[in-house]
């Protein structure tokens, strides 16, 4: 033990400290992965209590509160017959247009709301990112969770749905599970990418919801993927792996067909680079979030 | 659970070493052309200079000491706070902190302005790390603590910052975390709850928690921590007991008030002297003399105060003399009969206004600095400790010290 008297150093002159820090000094964070995930595994009920507040807060002052996760995707459901069922004449092999859009719209809402919440959730929480320390990544992910729970919640509107039009789901849709999956693995990815890109490049925050605009119809909700070539197909779910995920979700549910097998393996193959990539992305830039927050 | 889990070190305790931080300037314009020009140099290689808010600060504690953290405004002290806290990562540097960091930086930080108080509390207490069990076991006193127990299930928006602020400091000070780090932020609240505050500050670290307390109130810091730790300009001044530290900073401080000061002003003081009874060293309760020169420009009427300064700029004892001052050398004398000072090192302060004549009826005379209030020179007394163990003090009580004036 030193005595206080000890620690206590001397009136500093103009050279102590020297204009640099030496280099060997420098401050290294040590980033395993493993041990990055074991933390964020201590941190569920982190992401429990977070993704609660968010479901909390967004609809708090709204007078249709909570109905509003019912109310888009039934709008967008309406906007889509009207459009593309009178004008573009898509054939859906017996299935009502309306139920062959909701179940395109629903992990495509899952994905919509997840990135474009997601992505602001770091700049939304500057105040306690600045005050106590907790794996970054719990903040982009509880969004996604709340976006799961709204997700579930128009679900049950797809039940209301089947019924209305007579039309029981298909067996085959043990499938949804998988086709979830491979989903969220892509939708995580994404969103901890662009989340804490978008602290350092703000301009993308304006970007972001033009872009989800924009990819609804880079993605099979109004149209048919077998609208591609089966290579095409393939080589799409690449770039997009939503496209065998929606398109899986509408074979399975309701024309009793599997999921195209390669083109699903493929974007699940994507999706799991998106999450790798995704994660080593936003852990490095996580250090300096708080320097330029 | 930490990155550097690898180097853990007792829960409570903090070891910083060698820490370095810099940041980048602000920018001042923000037009689309300044965009460009900035994105221009990016890629021409030139970047805007860094400029350093910490170099080479460490320092150590174990667990349930408590260090008092001081330096003018932009000295890094906020900086650090955020890295100790994890926050914020060192450019250079060692930091270990061991188990849970609670920390009350900002005002209303980590409190959602749309949630209650009590989704807040339970919000803030899962990122602390505790469970829903461990937050309701301590939900009661917090409140009772913050006194919000009517406020509680509002929403913090409709809070005054006074309530946000108790909540804020109730929820870090009651979750029982193993370090604590208070920032500048006692000062929103009334004087009966930074009173309490200093008092739960006291308690905690009786049971045993290490604090960290950054104020400009210098008295509560020497009050509350046993080490002191004076930054300027990012650059460790001194570390070491609280007292020294303290004295340390506060002469610093006045040394470059005085070297800020005016002294061409329309009253110059030439000479000051403090002398003790029989021309000796200033005692306790005994005779002292204060002898001021004074050099007016032109004669005016004024009003001189001196005070007796033990933080700058606030005088414990203060003495008021009216009196005219014709034009060219005074001297002024003032004899207090019997200091009613323990021992210490103060500093005298000073001030001369003048009255400026009525113009007209109705109009009310104003006054006008003639000698701005500025430390003059430095007063050591001499004396017996006033700290004797069984018996109270009290440290600032109205006492009616007589004092006479001699002008010449």
């Amino acid at each position: 033990m030193t005595t206080l008297a000890d620690r206590a150093p001397a009136l500093r002159g103009p050279d102590d400290p020297p204009a640099e820090p030496p280099r060997h000094l420098r401050y290294r964070r040590h980033l395993h992965l493993w041990s990055a995930m074991r933390e964020l595994a201590g941190a569920r009920h982190i992401i429990r209590t977070l993704a609660e507040r968010w479901i909390l807060v967004r609809y708090k002052q709204a007078v249709l509160g909570i109905a509003w996760v019912v109310i888009t995707p039934l709008l967008y459901m309406v906007a889509f017959s009207l459009l593309f069922q009178r004008v573009a004449k898509v054939d859906t092999g017996g299935v009502p247009y309306n139920l062959f859009v909701y179940v395109a719209l629903l992990p495509w809402m899952l994905f919509s709301s997840s990135v474009g919440s997601g992505t602001t959730s770091l700049l939304a929480n500057i105040p306690l990112l600045n005050k106590v320390y907790c794996p970054r990544e719990v903040f982009p992910i509880s969004f996604v969770l709340a976006a799961g729970v709204d997700f579930a919640i128009s679900t049950a509107v797809l039940g209301v749905l089947f019924a209305i039009y007579r039309f029981p789901p298909a067996a085959t849709s043990y499938w949804v599970p998988v086709l979830l999956a491979v989903h969220l693995t892509f939708t995580v990815g994404v969103t901890l990418i662009l989340s804490s890109l978008v602290v350092y490049l703000r301009d993308l925050r304006q970007m972001i919801p033009m872009l989800l605009q924009i990819g609804i119809f880079a993605t099979p909700v109004a149209w048919k993927y077998s609208q591609l070539s089966e290579a095409g197909q393939v080589a799409y779910a690449a770039a997009n792996p939503l496209a065998p995920v929606i398109d899986g979700m509408r074979r399975a549910v309701l024309y009793g067909q599997s999921p195209r097998g390669a083109a699903l393996a493929v974007g699940a193959a994507a999706a799991a680079v998106w999450l790798l990539v995704g994660y080593v992305i936003f852990k490095r830039l996580e250090t300096g979030i708080a320097d330029v927050a | 659970m930490s990155p550097d889990a690898g180097a853990a070190v007792q829960a409570g305790a903090v070891r910083a070493e060698h820490i370095w931080k810099r940041f980048r300037p602000d920018r001042q314009r923000r037009r689309v052309a300044d965009r460009l020009q900035v994105a221009r140099r990016f890629l021409a290689g030139h970047r805007r200079p860094w400029t350093w808010a910490l170099r080479d600060v460490g320092f150590g504690l174990e667990p349930g000491e408590s260090l008092g953290l001081v330096g003018t405004n932009g000295s890094g002290k906020s900086t650090l706070l955020k890295i100790l806290t994890r926050v914020m990562y060192p450019h250079s540097g060692r930091v270990r902190v061991g188990g849970r960091v609670g920390a009350l930086i900002e005002v209303a930080a980590g409190i959602h302005p749309e949630l209650t108080g009590r989704e807040n509390t339970y919000l803030y207490g899962t990122l602390l790390g505790l469970t829903r069990a461990d937050v309701t076991r301590r939900f009661d006193d917090i409140v009772a603590f913050a006194e919000l127990e009517r406020a509680v299930d509002r929403q913090v928006k409709y809070y005054s910052s006074g309530m946000k602020m108790r909540l804020g400091f109730a929820v870090a000070a009651y979750l029982e975390p193993d370090v604590l780090l208070v920032d500048e932020v006692l000062s929103v609240g009334d004087a009966s709850f930074q009173q309490r505050c200093l008092d739960r500050m006291r308690e905690v670290l009786a049971a045993g928690t290490t604090l960290i307390y950054v104020s400009h109130d210098l008295p509560t810091v020497e009050a509350t921590c046993q080490q002191g730790l004076w930054l300027h300009q990012g650059v460790l001044q001194a570390h070491g007991p609280v007292r020294e530290v303290l004295d340390r900073y506060r002469r610093a401080v006045e040394e470059r008030i005085e070297g800020t000061g005016d002294h061409d002003g329309p009253v110059r003081l030439a000479a000051v002297e403090c002398t003790g009874p029989d021309g000796g060293y200033v005692q306790s309760n005994e005779p002292v003399r204060f002898t001021l020169h004074l050099e007016a420009q032109a004669a005016a009427s004024a009003t001189l105060h001196l005070g007796i300064c033990e933080t700058p700029g606030h005088p414990i004892l203060l003495l008021r003399r009216d009196l005219r001052l014709p034009a060219g050398a005074t001297k002024l004398e003032c004899t207090v009969e019997s200091l009613p000072l323990p021992r210490g090192t103060y500093s005298v302060w000073m001030s001369v206004s003048g009255h400026q004549e009525f113009h007209g009826a109705g109009r009310r005379a104003r006054a006008t600095d003639l000698l701005r209030w500025g430390p003059v020179t430095g007063l050591v007394v001499a004396g017996p400790e006033l700290e004797p163990a069984p018996v109270g003090v009290v440290r600032a009580a109205p006492v009616l010290a007589r004092a006479h004036w001699d002008q010449q």
